[in-house]
């Protein structure tokens, strides 16, 4: 089934984006672990920081509209060398669909089920999210307003449960931090969970036509990195110092809750919340990976003949793709699979890479790579600029 | 002729060709959708890593004393006997003979190895999820309390929210009290625990609480103590004093005043009691709210000091005097009276904290966050600076009602 313009709107675009990274908001020890009582501020500088990055997307998505990544990067780069560096793109999709795919898998098997085998748990998982691209990826998105209430109203709630155990001193002493862990904090947050939103630029082409995908993904951007910021500053004045050796802060924050000695172990809100988000997250990143292998794979850049766009030729040159449910799913989702299995040896390593080399892994495919597209773009005149002037 | 008879059984065969096919595909589908369903059943609890109440032991409270052998600890651990739990309400037995719950010990290297090799007396393994309390007995507390609260904080099972206390005595004492409204001695100590807010005169501490002061470097964790008396016959447990800890071991102990000291300080009394001697016999006030405020103040000089207010209303709530109490004269005596009480208490709670040279109101902490370029030259010699550290103390005793009687009953006081 092909997708059109409009399939989804802008409301479905903000709400997807805040769904993709509170999986990650919500696993957020990665950062506390080195920016203690400020993590929260972090929220708010890697928010700054990722704004540049966010830029480069809309105005390479501007230049091309009705465009995605893989497209504008052929439109480029030529067909050779566009494809190339789709590949990368891809790679980097693929990998970030792994490793959160390993990390859902550690936080079952970890938390809730020790004795299950990890790949019982990652296959599952996968076929979830393989039924659910299967069902078409416009649905998956129209789903993330509900799944985003859901996710929004747990947080709200477990935080509110916990108030009555908490200690706002736990934050001071404030803005203290040494420069170096404060640019480290800021990078780990603008590039791992909100430079992700690369993965938007897949999606974006099924906005209405005149929609710009500036704004949705801006607001997307802005919802999450409030939420991130109620998230830290919850799990601190719950746990103090505590919150710096824990593995999952917010998991034990929420642990903590017990009003009246009836309202307990909301834990398992958490986590059904946070599997959730998992498998929205995945599917996404799924689909851009699945989405841009079968463009690659498609050989010669040729319009879909596509009966509802006959005779719309600008309609037809851009539709050449937005595929629902993309052929190769199945085999992309056992990619993944052994991808995951094998990505870290341990819990561990998966913490060791998040710590020092996620962000520089991170930041060359989501900053550096569309820079060099805009770059390119700028110098050569394509896209827009050169049509505006023909 | 012939080439339409052709050309109608060539559509006929088609047509059939599609239909199977579309069955196929249906089958195909219905075939996928059940294995699909078949797999994300062995997500449900039920078929995966699967724990049956019946092959449970739940342990409502934890016991840990100092192993016979060097480095080798007791664990004690409380669990319930569902079968027993009928009605009646005392840790006596049952009619059919036995208690309401089982105390399973085991001595080992570390918590792990105990809970395992419990395994090898029980037919069925500790589930930790439902505990309620953890008991270190104080001579493992003056040895090293670290292996247990890794543990009891590390495993997902266990919880950040039982109540942590230390026994003068074993721990596995303790847990075999003879209870007279609870069948689990457990459940009895976790229920004084939480009722302990009406009388503040003990710290209550979770796993939570502790380790957030062991983490903190220079707030010197403390814990409530217990103990196990005899009274006609039968043992019983009471709640007396606060163990004072440092560098993750137990040095000395707070008593009952002393301890109400550290609660008027830490902003922890939510209620309570304090009887005050006037010239003519005893009052007994009431706590009713109290809000303490503790914050570091620095002199001209650099040096810093630290601030006290507290502000605390009550009631008169037994008056034995015979004399008319509500009379503004006399209740100014009594505001009086309870500051004196309350700073005797907070001062022989300073005095004796420093003596220990143990920061139990996390001075040093609230001197991190409101001046951290002083915390940094303290705290590599915070051991000899807290008890130079001085505090000023100032009280606002409010007394709002004499309840329900404003004249006391005596004899002929109706004339």
């Amino acid at each position: 089934m092909k997708l059109k313009r409009g399939s989804i709107s802008r409301k479905d675009l903000i709400f997807s984006v805040f769904c993709f990274m509170q999986g990650t908001v919500l696993r957020s020890g990665f950062i506390i672990s080195v920016t203690r009582q400020e993590s929260w501020v972090m929220a708010i500088t890697g928010l700054l920081l990722s704004l540049p990055i966010l830029a480069v997307y809309v105005k390479l998505l501007g230049n091309f509209p009705g465009k995605n990544l893989v497209e504008i990067n052929e439109a480029v780069f030529g067909p050779v060398f566009g494809k190339i560096l789709s590949a990368l793109y891809l790679f980097f999709f693929v990998s970030l669909a792994a490793l959160n795919t390993r990390d859902l898998g550690n936080f079952v098997v970890g938390f809730m089920m020790p004795e299950t085998p990890l790949a019982a748990v990652v296959l599952i998982f996968l076929i979830g999210c393989a039924y659910a691209l299967h069902k078409g990826v416009e649905n998956l998105m129209h789903l993330s307003a509900l799944l985003c209430i859901v996710a929004g109203g747990a947080v709200l709630v477990n935080s509110i449960l916990i108030l009555k155990d908490v200690q706002p001193e736990f934050l001071k002493p404030l803005f203290r931090l040494e420069f170096p862990k404060f640019v480290q904090g800021t990078v780990s947050v603008a590039a791992v969970p909100m430079g992700e939103i690369l993965t938007f630029t897949m999606i974006a082409p099924m906005l209405e036509k005149d929609e710009k995908a500036a704004k949705p993904l801006l607001f997307g951007l802005i919802l999450s990195a409030v939420s991130m910021a109620i998230v830290i500053l919850r799990d601190i004045i719950t746990l103090g110092p505590l919150v710096t050796v824990v593995s999952l802060p917010s998991f034990e924050s929420v642990r903590y809750v017990s009003l009246a000695g009836i309202l307990t172990r909301m834990e398992s809100i958490y986590a059904a919340v946070l599997v959730t988000l998992f498998l929205f997250k995945v599917s996404i990143l799924l689909y851009a990976f699945v989405l841009g292998l079968t463009q690659i794979l498609s050989g010669k850049d040729r319009p879909q003949a596509n009966p509802e766009d006959e005779g719309q030729s600008c309609e037809t040159e851009r539709t050449r793709s937005q595929i629902s449910a993309p052929p190769l799913m199945l085999i992309s989702v056992a990619f993944v699979f052994f991808y995951s299995l094998f990505v870290f040896e341990s819990v561990m390593e998966n913490i060791n890479w998040g710590a020092t080399a996620a962000p520089f892994f991170s930041l060359t495919f989501e900053f550096l790579l569309p820079a060099i597209s805009l770059l390119t773009v700028c110098v050569r005149k394509t896209g827009k600029a050169r049509r505006v002037k023909a | 002729m012939t080439k339409q008879a052709v050309g109608t059984n060539r559509n006929a065969f088609f047509s059939l060709s599609a239909s199977l096919s579309r069955k196929c595909r249906k089958g195909a589908r219905r075939g996928v959708m059940l294995l699909l369903c078949t797999l994300l059943a062995f997500c449900f609890c039920a078929c995966s890593s699967q724990r049956e109440l019946n092959t449970l032991a739940i342990v409502l409270g934890i016991g840990l004393d100092a192993g016979d052998q060097p480095d080798t600890l007791e664990l004690t651990a409380q669990v319930v006997k569902a079968s027993e739990l009928g009605s009646g309400g005392s840790t006596r037995r049952s009619e059919f003979g036995s208690k309401a719950y089982v105390n399973l010990s085991y001595t080992d290297d570390s918590m792990l190895a105990a809970v395992r090799e419990l395994t090898r007396t029980q037919n069925r393994r500790l589930y930790f999820s439902h505990n309620e309390v953890l008991i270190f007995s104080s001579d493992l507390a003056k040895k090293d309390m670290a292996e247990g609260l890794d543990a009891f904080t590390r495993d997902s099972e266990t919880r950040m929210n039982v109540y942590v206390l230390i026994a003068k005595g074993k721990a596995s004492e303790i847990l075999e009290e003879e209870a007279e409204l609870e069948k689990i001695p457990a459940l009895h100590i976790s229920g004084m625990m939480g009722n302990q807010q009406v009388n503040s005169e003990t710290a209550v501490v979770t796993l939570r609480d502790f380790e957030i002061a062991t983490l903190s470097g220079s707030t010197a964790p403390v814990a409530p103590m217990i103990e196990s008396f005899e009274s006609e016959g039968k043992k019983h447990v009471k709640l007396e004093g606060t163990a004072v800890f440092k560098q993750g071991k137990m040095i000395g102990t707070l008593d009952k005043a002393q301890t109400m000291g550290l609660q008027w300080v830490t902003n922890k009394i939510k209620s309570g009691q304090k009887t005050v001697n006037t010239p003519w016999g005893q009052v007994t006030l009431e706590i009713l709210h109290s809000k303490s405020s503790l914050k570091p103040v620095k002199d001209g000089d650099g040096t810093v000091r630290m601030q006290l207010i507290v502000n605390e209303e009550g009631a008169i709530q037994s008056n034995e005097t015979g004399k008319d109490m509500s009379r503004l004269e006399n209740v100014e005596m009594l505001k009086e009276l309870m500051k004196n009480a309350i700073r005797s208490d907070i001062e022989s709670s300073l005095r004796q904290a420093r003596a220990l040279s143990a920061d139990v109101f996390g001075f040093g902490d609230a001197i991190r966050r409101e001046y951290p370029e002083e915390w940094e030259k303290m705290k590599k010699n915070w051991n000899m600076e807290f008890p130079k550290i001085d505090m000023d103390i100032e009280l606002n005793v409010e007394l709002r009602s004499t309840d329900e009687l404003t004249k006391p009953v005596v004899p002929g006081g109706a004339q």
